[in-house]
């Protein structure tokens, strides 16, 4: 019986040399199985006298509960090896690059245009839009830009025929949402605009927004306030300030070129006026009850500002490498 | 405009020097675009004589001159200048002296030894002319700085003036802006009055009263034009940009820029009896001052006298009355003309003029006959000669209404509160004639301003003489509205997103294309022409983006791109009957790899379905693509092209490009094109929403042998339409036509799933979906199960 003691010690120096379950299950039966020294005493349990049945029945117990201890011991130090091993084999180079789609990217220009759309939308200012080959009605005479008045000539007007030119301002959409619509309104209206012009700061096609408050009050104080309260939101800038100088536009009188402060400097950014009452005549709108102001800003100006850039041309030259650097 | 700031200084008792100019003529409306400080010049630049001048030995178009500038020793400098001769003086750069982008050191021009410059016009600021040397009065003084010898204490002001500004193109009207705005009086000038010792004997009749109302002309005898004028008078000119022709035309052009009243002087010598001011008639011709030969097409106004027309009205003169510095007799001209009958003519022959740039805008009537007064007695004063009187023919001259200009109005323009005394200060200012009645002013406008007609003009003066940069920026209180939401509409912002998470970069080209392009590759032959186009390869409107894609494309490739992806949402153009079309398409180009090169990942070039995935997966509606029927497009590939429909309409085509194309653009790979009609995919069809049911579908898979020209798209649709219950799928998942099929075959497995709203299918009710299916695909499209 004593000799049985022992197997525990045995039992724990063998299952110490599986590293498999494999082995370990085969060095199992030899202390557990069916022709094991613990399978031979429990058999032989029935031939001792009555009264030493109990004693040596729980010592064998005992020494098999010992046994069984180890084993589950080392099985579950194998499956732990088993596991640092899997996850050792299957670990990557985390540093390795992440799968990679194709670069899609937005326009600059229409960043630009969206944050300018949005910042109007949120006090209620309605986009609009209208033809670019425009008659010339709508592109100068209704804006009191009448035949042979020398405003056009500021103009570098592209002709298509000899009514229909490619329109030089999103003005023309003004005048066609007055047409249609009661005061009090709130337009902006942006897109493409054409004058015969190319070099380093002019395109020959570029987007500007017109914007138009038509209401009773409306006055050339709040213009102001509205401009300057646009361009502080655009540039995230709540010190930012504006300055007008006296200017002339043939559809707004007064009128004003916005300049804004920039680099310790001033910086002509758009033009602007009150509605020249000429122009809410041709719309059907009464000048002595209404009044409002229209102001105009180059979307790529703003951009070229916003994103640092003193050139013009890279927006239409469409270089992937220029373009791929404006994420949404 | 340009002018001398020191003739400016002429106007005024009181300095300029203390006031910012810049700002004021800023405030007045007047865009300053650039001021040249001329002092800004080195003393090292002196009055220096040549003495003479040898060939370069070794240069044909090099001289070596000699300078006398007044020291022991004489310079040598070796020089390029056409106009170097002996006798002239000129402004000599010694040593060390700092020009505008460089400082003169001594060197070697070709072996000879300089010892300094002779400089043009341009070096020290006086102009852009840098073809010859400056040549100086013979009377400055040798080794005089040339700051002084030239008056140089003195900037340029260069403006920018709005067309309803026509007042400000001179230097009274400049005085008189910089008066109102600095509130510096302008001294008073003393009334000219000639002594008229000849009788004026020129006729003048004036057939177009309305296009001429006023015509005023003065004689002149006797007098030397080869003389010399003041050099005030020529500083004054050449920094006001005008380049100097001889006395009279220079004293004319200097009054021009004084007072704003173009003149014109004709020989009266060569003048042929009565000045009649009419249209021209067709055919007539006129040899103009600057060489140009104008024909008349018919109701150009100008002056003629008995053998045709002298000078084009307002614009310029003609050659054959022109005067020269042997002209001794002379008729000077000074009219009214309307800016509406001006206006465009010089354009129309290709001329713009000090002159017509004037009439057009408008020029002060009631100061013709002073101007012209003015003028003769400065020709008197400078080149001899006798006077006559003045004659002057009027007819009906612009009338300038009285305005009513209420303080309300103001206050309701402007935004912030002014008093009666405000506005009655600033019309002094301006030296506007005005009643003041109870609660309105009556104001009357000046001749010179052609730009005050209504309330709102006489309310921007008010505004900007009291200071654009005094009126508060206040945001408006408004009705707190809320605009509604765009319903149905999908956003161009959506579609953009979608596609830029598809790996596609957005694009912005010119709307317009070269014709060509626009012909053959988008074939279409009524393209819509540009009159005027920026170049002509850019010189109709495109009817497709595709052109400008390719140009993208070819642009990228050449810079090392590999993949281009690209799309651009706008409009193109179509030259319909009833008018031009413009239709908001979405277009996009695709090209080379599926996805980019990298590690662990298996490339290959993009097909045909990457694109149709990306279109569909882009729009929210359901979109049919098929093969196209009617309209073939000769720039894709015939087997590679689909025609996409929404609801029965055709919006838009996706396709390969043509490999004749792919060759002539030079494309290695595969190029995929597609457009899509915008209103096709941001108006969502109606959707209803249904719950799912809770039993799960049951999948079987259908395997098939078909025709290889059948569509797949087809028998689905057929399929489908056969409304068989409990099916709610049938899609392909594997297309085959390799080994072990038929060469007219292809073998195709569909995936259906098949389930029941109310209960669990049994194997029975499935074989019903099954075997209706298979009956379809036996019957309809002589498919063999496999």
């Amino acid at each position: 019986m004593k000799d049985l003691k022992k197997l525990i010690t045995d039992a724990t120096k063998d299952f110490a040399l599986c590293e498999s379950l494999t082995e370990l299950d085969n060095a199992k039966s030899k202390y557990l199985g069916k022709d094991s020294l613990l399978t031979d005493a429990m058999r032989n349990l029935s031939k001792l006298p009555n009264s030493e049945k109990p004693q040596a029945g729980s010592f064998i117990n005992e020494v098999k509960k010992g046994i069984e201890s180890v084993l589950l011991d080392r099985k579950e130090a194998i499956q732990r090896n088993i596991l640092a091993n899997q996850l050792r084999e299957e670990s990557v180079d985390v540093s390795l690059p992440g799968i990679k789609r194709n670069k899609g990217s937005l326009h600059p220009i229409t960043i630009t245009m969206r944050r300018i759309e949005k910042i109007f939308h949120s006090v209620g200012f309605d986009i609009a839009t209208g033809p670019e080959i425009e008659d010339d009605y709508h592109n100068f005479t209704a804006l009191n830009i009448p035949e042979s008045h020398p405003a056009r000539a500021m103009h570098d007007t592209f002709y298509i025929d000899k009514n229909h030119v490619l329109r030089t301002h999103t003005s023309p959409v003004q005048v066609r949402y007055m047409k249609e619509n009661k005061p009090p309104l709130r337009i902006i209206s942006p897109g493409r605009v054409y004058r015969v012009d190319s070099d380093a700061t002019h395109s020959p096609m570029f987007h500007q927004v017109e914007g138009l408050w038509i209401d009773e009050k409306v006055n050339f104080a709040n213009l102001k306030g509205v401009v300057q309260n646009f361009l502080q939101e655009y540039f995230e800038d709540s010190s930012l300030s504006i300055r007008f100088r006296p200017s002339f536009f043939p559809f707004t009188e007064p009128s004003a070129e916005i300049d804004m402060s920039w680099n310790g400097g001033w910086l002509e950014i758009g033009g602007c006026g009150m509605v020249h009452p000429a122009v809410l005549e041709q719309v059907n709108i009464n000048k002595d009850q209404f009044q409002g102001f229209a102001f105009g800003l180059g979307v790529e100006r703003l951009a070229m500002l916003k994103f640092g850039l003193n050139d013009l041309r890279p927006f239409f030259t469409n270089d992937l490498r220029f373009l791929q650097q404006f994420k949404v | 405009m340009q002018f001398s700031k020191k003739w400016l200084q002429e106007f005024f008792d009181d300095s300029l020097d203390d006031l910012d100019l810049d700002e004021i003529l800023t405030s007045a409306g007047i865009e300053v675009e650039d001021v040249k400080d001329l002092a800004k010049l080195s003393e090292d630049i002196v009055v220096g004589e040549i003495i003479d001048v040898k060939k370069h030995p070794d240069a044909d178009r090099l001289n070596v001159c000699h300078v006398d500038i007044g020291s022991k020793d004489f310079l040598q400098i070796v020089c390029g200048a056409p106009n170097a001769r002996k006798g002239i003086k000129v402004p000599c750069a010694k040593v060390g002296a700092k020009l505008p982008n460089f400082q003169i050191k001594k060197a070697k021009l070709r072996g000879v030894d300089s010892f300094g410059m002779l400089c043009s016009a341009k070096e020290i600021n006086l102009g852009d002319d840098s073809d010859g040397l400056y040549e100086l009065n013979s009377e400055t003084a040798l080794g005089e700085s040339i700051v002084e010898a030239l008056a140089l204490n003195d900037s340029i002001y260069y403006l920018s003036i709005t067309p309803n500004r026509a007042d400000c193109l001179s230097m009274e009207g400049i005085a008189r802006e910089v008066s109102a705005l600095s509130g510096l009086p302008i001294r008073k000038e003393n009334t000219c009055k000639n002594k008229v010792s000849i009788e004026n004997n020129q006729d003048i009749s004036i057939k177009e009263s309305i296009a001429c109302p006023r015509y005023c002309g003065i004689q002149l005898q006797g007098i030397n034009n080869n003389n010399k004028l003041p050099d005030s008078i020529s500083q004054y000119l050449e920094r006001g940009g005008i380049a100097l022709i001889n006395p009279v035309v220079d004293i004319t052009n200097y009054v021009l820029l004084k007072s704003g009243q173009p003149l014109h002087a004709f020989d009266q010598k060569k003048i042929n009896g009565k000045i009649t001011i009419r249209n021209a008639n067709q055919n007539e011709h006129l040899h103009l001052l600057n060489d140009q030969e104008i024909k008349f097409q018919r109701g150009e106004l100008v002056i003629a006298d008995e053998s045709g027309p002298i000078a084009l009205a307002g614009i310029m003169g003609g050659a054959s009355s022109a005067i020269s510095v042997t002209t001794t007799n002379i008729f000077l001209e000074s009219a009214y003309f309307d800016p509406i009958h001006i206006a465009g003519k010089a354009r129309s022959f290709g001329l713009n003029t000090e002159s017509s740039h004037r009439f057009e805008r408008g020029v002060d009537f009631n100061n013709s006959l002073f101007a012209l007064e003015y003028a003769a007695s400065l020709i008197v004063k400078y080149c001899g000669g006798k006077v006559s009187n003045s004659k002057e023919i009027n007819s009906k001259l612009p009338q300038r209404e009285p305005i009513k200009l209420h303080t309300s109005k103001v206050i309701s323009i402007m935004g912030i509160k002014i008093s009666d005394n405000d506005i009655k200060n600033v019309l002094e200012k301006l030296n506007f004639i005005y009643k003041k009645n109870e609660d309105e002013f009556i104001v009357t406008p000046p001749s010179y301003r052609f730009d005050l007609n209504i309330e709102e003009d006489l309310i921007e003066e008010v505004i900007r003489i009291i200071g654009y940069n005094n009126i508060p920026a206040i945001y408006p209180h408004m009705q707190a509205n809320m605009l509604a939401l765009e319903g149905k509409v999908k956003s161009i912002e959506n579609i953009k997103d979608r596609l830029v998470s598809l790996g596609y970069n957005e694009v912005i080209s010119y709307s317009f294309i070269t014709k060509q392009i626009e012909i053959d590759f988008h074939g279409n032959k009524n393209s819509i022409e540009l009159k005027n186009p920026i170049a002509s390869n850019l010189n109709v409107m495109r009817s497709k983006i595709w052109g400008s894609h390719i140009e993208t494309l070819r642009y990228n490739l050449n810079r090392a791109q590999k993949t281009v992806r690209i799309f651009e949402i706008a409009s193109v153009y179509k030259a319909e009957k009833k008018g031009y079309e413009e239709i908001k398409i979405l277009s996009g180009l695709a090209y080379g790899d599926q996805i980019p090169e990298q590690c662990g990942e298996k490339n290959r070039d993009i097909n045909f379905f990457d694109i149709k995935g990306d279109i569909e997966n882009t729009s929210s509606n359901t979109l049919i693509f098929e093969k196209p029927k009617k309209i073939i497009l000769d720039c894709l590939h015939p087997g590679e092209t689909a025609e996409i429909f929404f609801h029965n309409e055709s919006v838009g085509w996706l396709g390969k490009l043509h490999p004749l194309w792919q060759q002539k653009f030079e494309l290695p790979k595969n190029t995929y094109l597609y457009e899509i009609n915008m209103k096709s995919i941001i108006h969502t069809d109606n959707v209803t929403y249904t719950i799912p049911g809770k039993f799960t579908p049951v999948r079987r898979d259908i395997s098939v042998i078909i025709d290889k020209d059948l569509f797949v798209g087809e028998v689905i649709t057929e399929i489908y339409n056969s409304k068989i219950s409990n099916l709610v799928k049938l899609e392909p998942f594997d297309v085959y036509d390799g080994d072990g099929v038929e060469n007219t075959k292809k073998s195709i497995a569909f995936l259906v799933l098949i389930q029941d709203t109310y209960k669990t299918l049994e194997d029975k009710d499935v074989n019903i979906v099954v075997d209706q299916i298979t009956n379809i695909l036996k019957t309809k499209f002589g498919a063999v199960l496999r």
